[in-house]
């Protein structure tokens, strides 16, 4: 009796087993959170799905969309809208992996889109952009996701970096003023090191895997060279890009930076700059924490070339083709005119404008710039609840139309990013110069 | 004569379901087993034969092409010489000191049972938080062991613990052994004491040295326990991802990348899966030649006893 109970039990096992099976094959390896699972409705007239995945740019990102979410619902009882935020440690390998298995979300919050161009993936932007909102978005910002002709992507946020300065420690050492030119970003330093016996950071450095592709940008910019020549053609090894390249390697060789900058990502660098014990740094425009009692000025990157270069970042917001999403809505057309409906509601003024200031990055619609510029203080920043600057945005808005921006929308960016990383650490590790960078344009220009 | 030919055939029945009974018994295991391994494994290697875009698209068959670039890129070889060196380092000096540890362990002293609630601690604990514990220990800016180092006056200005590649890649090996020190411990202890204390004692009334005793009779008794410690310990270490990928991401320059760290760093941020797939192969290759020779090993020893 109980070997037949137990059989019978083992029998239920293997049949749970069978029934836990996943009915797609992946084709693809990694595992990932599944997409959320929705029955497509059949036939026109009936609900339309929208898996949405937006990027997780703060503490409270997931605190906004839930209302957001609701908010769109109630206007268009006929879309269903799943709005997923994922971290951007996760973001690419949770992307990566549901593309492979065909379960992509129908509009995705990620930084580049080339290679999904590359595999004819998404939906150029004029299917989806009503006339209203392209009419409002900043030109550059809309030209910035050209692929051979076609917008491929609209523009979510921008964000624009700058020299921060703690002028109670350059003070205390002797300096009156942000550095402007190297030399005097040297000299600083050196006044910092000295006063403060090294227990103050002079310069923080990040060359590490996660965004040491902006110090590139930071240094060869400001040195007359850059990622691509005055033709467009990729020019990454011009003398300007050496020299640029030697100095980074003479910042850490002298002691002025951060003792690791192979590892340190700029979230450790923000925090000891929050905390009084950097002196200085290029940052992002909302790098300070709302407790920080820093005496802070934001200043120019130091340049060599006389005019200096800031650096925006731009991300972005795409659709991908219904052959690889998750929600396989069977009408196309209704898809596209929730999707369309989606981004008019996003970029509502109000609400586009309460999104920006809750999360302290720049509006790239005009309308959202010139009411910000004006009256961020009717919104409240995400965690804190403070209301938003004026003149925060009034500044870092104006600086953002002349930064210049990534290379991104070139299908060899992800090489050249990688590649320029690769090349920085090598460099500061010994190697020479000009022969890492001549091996790095000879890989991606062939 | 009906009843008679219904009997036999009933009874049949019975033997054949005895017969098969191990094999229901087995089926949940072996389907999970397929499931879990079997499936991953054909699928990787279906991958690593494959062209695959950045966008994780797979576009067809494209024979030992990512194999052929794995093998070009210098770094895959300087990836697989620390592999080795790390697989070696980890398990080599963690088997030492745990050895040494559980004979310490195994004698009787006040507090013992602290000390080894104390050795376990590292292996309760998970390995990021160690890594991430580590790595802040051993920051130059603001590390504890700058701080510590200074306050005893032993060290006049903060010292930069992981200047080069090398520094950094031998703090992580550190970080491997101490995480894995209390595992070797505990195997070796779980040995020694099934050890017959009559052993020693006749030992010591013929004057047998510790050296003698040590050599003769502790390391042949406790030699399956170390033999498992050892093998599951190569399996666990060449395959461990947390601590390097904590610590260092591979960096700088992809100079202390082991092949697991690598393989992830090509699927997931250089987007070239294919190859990734192909590191993994050739992983999976060197383990399961280093399984063969020690079921070779042990299938002998089980034939000699």
């Amino acid at each position: 009796m109980k070997k037949s109970l137990a059989l019978l039990l083992a029998l239920a096992m293997v049949l749970a087993l069978a029934a836990c099976s996943n009915t797609t094959t992946p084709s693809g390896g990694g595992s990932a959170t599944p997409a959320p699972q929705t029955a497509a409705p059949q036939g026109g007239g009936e609900k339309v799905t929208l898996n949405v995945i937006i990027s997780q740019y703060g503490n409270y990102t997931q605190d906004w969309w839930p209302t957001f979410e609701k908010d769109f619902e109630d206007t268009y009882s006929n879309i269903d809208l799943n709005v997923e935020i994922v971290s951007w440690n996760d973001l690419y390998t949770v992307v990566s992996t549901r593309i492979s298995t065909n379960q992509a979300p129908d509009i995705l919050n990620i930084d580049t889109f080339a290679d999904y161009v590359a595999d004819d993936l998404l939906v150029p932007a004029e299917e989806y952009t009503s006339a209203e909102l392209k009419a409002k978005l900043i030109p550059s910002f809309w030209t910035a996701n050209e692929l051979d002709g076609t917008v491929w992507a609209l523009p979510i946020l921008a964000s624009c970096r700058a020299l921060f300065c703690n002028m109670d420690l350059l003070n205390e050492a002797g300096i009156t003023a942000p550095p402007k030119t190297w030399d005097e970003v040297d000299a600083a330093c050196k006044a910092v090191l000295d006063t403060f016996n090294g227990s103050i950071v002079p310069w923080g450095l990040d060359i590490s895997g996660d965004e040491g592709q902006a110090a590139f940008a930071y240094y060869t910019w400001n040195n007359g060279g850059g990622f691509v020549d005055a033709d467009g053609n990729w020019a990454l090894n011009s003398a300007e890009n050496v020299e640029a390249m030697n100095y980074i390697k003479s910042l850490i060789d002298n002691g002025y930076c951060n003792a690791n900058p192979y590892t340190d990502t700029r979230y450790p660098l923000q925090d000891a700059f929050n905390a009084g014990s950097q002196a200085m740094m290029i940052g992002a425009c909302n790098m300070m924490s709302a407790d920080s009692e820093v005496n802070y000025v934001v200043a120019d990157l130091p340049t060599q070339t006389g005019t200096p270069v800031a650096m925006g970042v731009c991300d972005r917001l795409m659709v991908f083709d219904s052959s690889v999403t998750a929600s396989k809505n069977a009408d196309e057309a209704a898809r596209l005119d929730a999707v369309s409906k989606f981004f008019d509601f996003f970029y509502d003024t109000n609400r586009y404008s309460e999104y920006m200031v809750y999360e302290g990055f720049l509006p790239v619609t005009t309308d959202s710039s010139e009411l910000l510029a004006k009256s961020a203080d009717q919104f409240s920043v995400g965690g804190t609840g403070a209301p938003g600057d004026n003149e925060y945005f009034a500044n870092f808005s104006s600086i953002l139309l002349s930064c210049d921006f990534y290379p991104s929308s070139r299908a060899e960016w992800i090489d050249v990013k990688q590649g320029v990383i690769d090349a920085e650490q090598r460099i500061c590790q010994g190697e020479d110069a000009q022969t890492v960078l001549d091996a790095l344009q000879a890989q991606i220009a062939g | 004569m009906s009843q008679k030919q219904k009997q036999p055939s009933t009874r049949e029945m019975k033997q054949r379901l005895k017969r098969a009974e191990p094999y229901v018994w087995m089926l949940p295991s072996i389907l999970l087993m397929c499931a879990m391994i079997v499936v991953p494994i054909i699928t990787v290697f279906r991958l690593s034969m494959s062209e695959i875009s950045r966008a994780n698209r797979v576009k067809g068959f494209n024979g030992l092409e990512n194999f052929k670039d794995v093998i070009a890129s210098p770094t895959f070889w300087n990836t697989l010489r620390n592999t080795l060196i790390w697989t070696v380092a980890v398990v080599g000096f963690s088997t030492l000191i745990g050895f040494v540890l559980a004979m310490v362990l195994n004698q009787n002293f006040r507090g013992r049972k602290v000390v080894r609630a104390l050795v376990i601690f590292p292996w309760a604990t998970s390995l990021i938080i160690q890594a991430v514990i580590w790595k802040y220990i051993i920051n130059a800016d603001y590390g504890a062991l700058n701080v510590l180092l200074s306050k005893l006056g032993l060290i006049d200005h903060f010292v930069n613990w992981t200047a080069t590649a090398g520094a950094f890649f031998a703090w992580e090996c550190w970080v491997g052994i101490f995480v894995t020190v209390p595992f070797v411990t505990f195997c070796v202890l779980s040995g020694l004491q099934s050890i017959d204390t009559t052993y020693y004692e006749a030992a010591a009334v013929d004057g047998a040295s510790f050296w003698r005793k040590l050599f003769n009779i502790t390391l042949p008794l406790v030699r399956p326990s170390l033999t498992v410690s050892t093998v599951l310990n190569i399996i666990y270490v060449f395959n461990s991802f947390p601590i390097i990928w904590t610590i260092s991401k591979g960096d700088p320059a992809d100079k202390t990348h082991t092949l697991v760290t690598y393989l992830y760093k090509l699927s997931f941020t250089l987007g070239k899966s294919g190859q990734a797939a192909a590191v993994s192969v050739i992983g999976f290759i060197i383990l399961a030649v280093c399984a063969g020779i020690y079921m070779m090993i042990s299938l002998r020893g089980e034939e000699a006893d």
